[in-house]
């Protein structure tokens, strides 16, 4: 009897400890069209919390977190310009220049290989890279933790996302890709238009049907086959080409991760989502105008070894160098492009900082 | 004692030189990796020297072309994946998810690629027409003989996984 007694406390004692312990995040659904599928993973050692990403967006609004005290996440992607600086290149923390150009972002989560060149599979390690990386933030991610826990906010919201006021790297990175999961850009015209909330005009609808059409000559069907890499609603594949940006790529790209010499001058598809908005274009942001990019593609591919097939001359049905599209088609392209800015995403207060109009 | 350790450290190096000018001549052209017996790495050399089988496609010229390359199941066979008297059962379950170095992926049913099952032989074609493949589509590409659309036939695979369906 003693004994059943003696184990019943121990019991009651193991279940307070874990209730005590038991981090009490609450589990958080993201909300998202069903256009976009369900290709992600949610790594099983960092489940979506709403505390998780509460604590992610402080981080991410951080300046801390560098080497400087100076620069956060936020300093490179403003929320306003869709998570994007203005920059061709953006100045780390010993004012040295990023070699590339800061990429927007938006539906991250379905992104599975980050970075111009693919090189991190998963938000947790692309995080981790801008933090330590000497010419981004430059600090290690000890140093980080250490700063974060002598002060006073931090500990507790650690405490609440985590289960631990105890501030490692690891926690900082997750709870940032965590924030930044939950950035998903789903209500431009062009989301209104596919949830039959908005009639397109007919330079719009012409964008559309010239952005996801083959052309064939033969047939008369026009076309700028920008789907073919930029295909779906999510307006990207993950898929790495090069689109002729130069004969001689000065920038091997996607060859130097894997080392292959065929994919020299390679780069990663990016999303078209917010792109009005997220000038200068291309991985070192040469062109500071949409016409340009569209210029680009429709007259001034240069051929090269590795040039993406799809886009060399008389390409299997698809398109040579020299698309031929009208003036009119490339204003309708645009009309097009500029259908994909999502007004909400960029004004929405779950994305803000959120030290705005409050003393730290 | 010396003089023994000496030699062993000269053949560690020797070996070690062999190896890397083996993986600098002759680099991993094809990964097999997920069900498989041993994750498996291929270079060109040992994929020429399998047997060869032809393939007719008809390529977005419209056109019937003659490509030269392996079979599917002899790679597969290389890393010890379930076909043939064993592709039965759960194995069923299995698919093939093919990848190629600008990201695009195919996916095939194991029993697809199975010459139990159907007499169409998939091959890792090489050569078209007795030549090279072109820049942008070798060294190693997919020819998937009598489908409509020539979209599994990929270029530049460097990367077969086998899985099982888990849903």
């Amino acid at each position: 009897m003693k004994r059943i007694k003696v184990i019943g406390t121990m019991v009651t004692l193991v279940c307070l400890a874990a209730w005590v312990e038991q981090p009490v995040a609450t589990p958080m659904q993201l909300q998202y069209p069903s256009y976009f599928g369900n290709r992600f993973d949610m790594p099983a050692n960092n489940p979506l919390t709403e505390e998780g990403v509460f604590l992610g967006r402080h981080l991410f609004y951080e300046p801390r977190l560098s080497a400087n005290g100076r620069i956060s996440c936020a300093s490179c992607h403003q929320q306003e310009k869709a998570f994007t600086d203005g920059l061709r290149f953006s100045l780390g923390v010993d004012g040295t220049s990023t070699p590339r150009n800061a990429m927007s972002l938006a539906n991250l989560l379905w992104v599975r290989n980050f970075f111009w060149d693919g090189r991190t599979k998963g938000l947790e390690a692309q995080a981790s890279i801008p933090l330590t990386d000497p010419h981004e933030m430059g600090q290690s991610p000890e140093r980080s933790a250490q700063l974060l826990q002598r002060t006073k906010v931090y500990p507790p919201l650690f405490a609440k996302a985590f289960g631990t006021p105890v501030i490692t790297g690891d926690l900082i990175v997750k709870a940032i890709a965590q924030f930044e999961r939950t950035l998903i850009s789903s209500n431009s015209k062009y989301d209104q238009y596919l949830r039959g909330e908005y009639q397109p005009g007919p330079s719009e609808l012409n964008g559309i049907q010239l952005f996801f059409t083959n052309p064939n000559r033969e047939k008369g069907i026009r076309g700028a086959a920008c789907g073919h890499c930029h295909g779906g609603p999510k307006t990207f594949l993950e898929l790495y080409h090069n689109n002729g940006l130069d004969s001689v790529p000065q920038d091997a790209g996607r060859a130097a991760i894997t080392g292959q010499s065929f994919d020299a001058g390679r780069f990663r598809v990016a999303t078209l989502r917010n792109i009005a908005l997220t000038a200068p274009y291309m991985h070192d942001g040469r062109f500071d105008k949409l016409d340009a990019v569209i210029d680009h593609y429709n007259e001034h591919i240069h051929s090269s070894s590795t040039l993406s097939v799809f886009l060399q001359q008389g390409a299997e049905g698809m398109r040579g160098n020299q698309l031929g599209l009208s003036a009119a088609e490339k204003k309708d392209l645009l009309a097009f492009l500029q259908m994909l800015t999502d007004s909400t995403f960029i004004s929405d207060q779950r994305f803000s900082d959120p030290f705005k109009n409050q003393s730290k | 004692m010396k003089t023994r350790l000496f030699f062993l450290l000269l053949s560690t190096c020797l070996l070690t030189k062999a190896a890397w000018t083996q993986n600098k001549d002759n680099p991993v052209a094809l990964a097999i990796n997920g069900e498989v017996k041993a994750p498996t790495k291929i270079t060109a050399a040992e994929i020429l020297g399998m047997k060869q089988t032809p393939a007719m496609l008809k390529d977005r010229d419209g056109k019937e072309h003659t490509y030269t390359g392996v079979p599917i199941q002899d790679l597969l066979n290389k890393a010890g994946v379930t076909t043939g008297k064993q592709l039965h059962g759960e194995n069923l379950a299995k698919y093939l998810l093919v990848k190629c170095a600008d990201g695009y992926e195919v996916v095939f049913s194991l029993a697809e690629l199975d010459n139990e099952f159907t007499d169409r032989q998939v091959i890792l074609a090489h050569q078209v027409d007795g030549g090279p493949l072109p820049s942008g589509k070798g060294p190693f590409r997919l020819v998937v003989p009598g489908e409509k659309r020539p979209a599994r036939s990929c270029f530049q695979v460097v990367e077969m996984v086998v899985r099982f369906a888990k849903d």
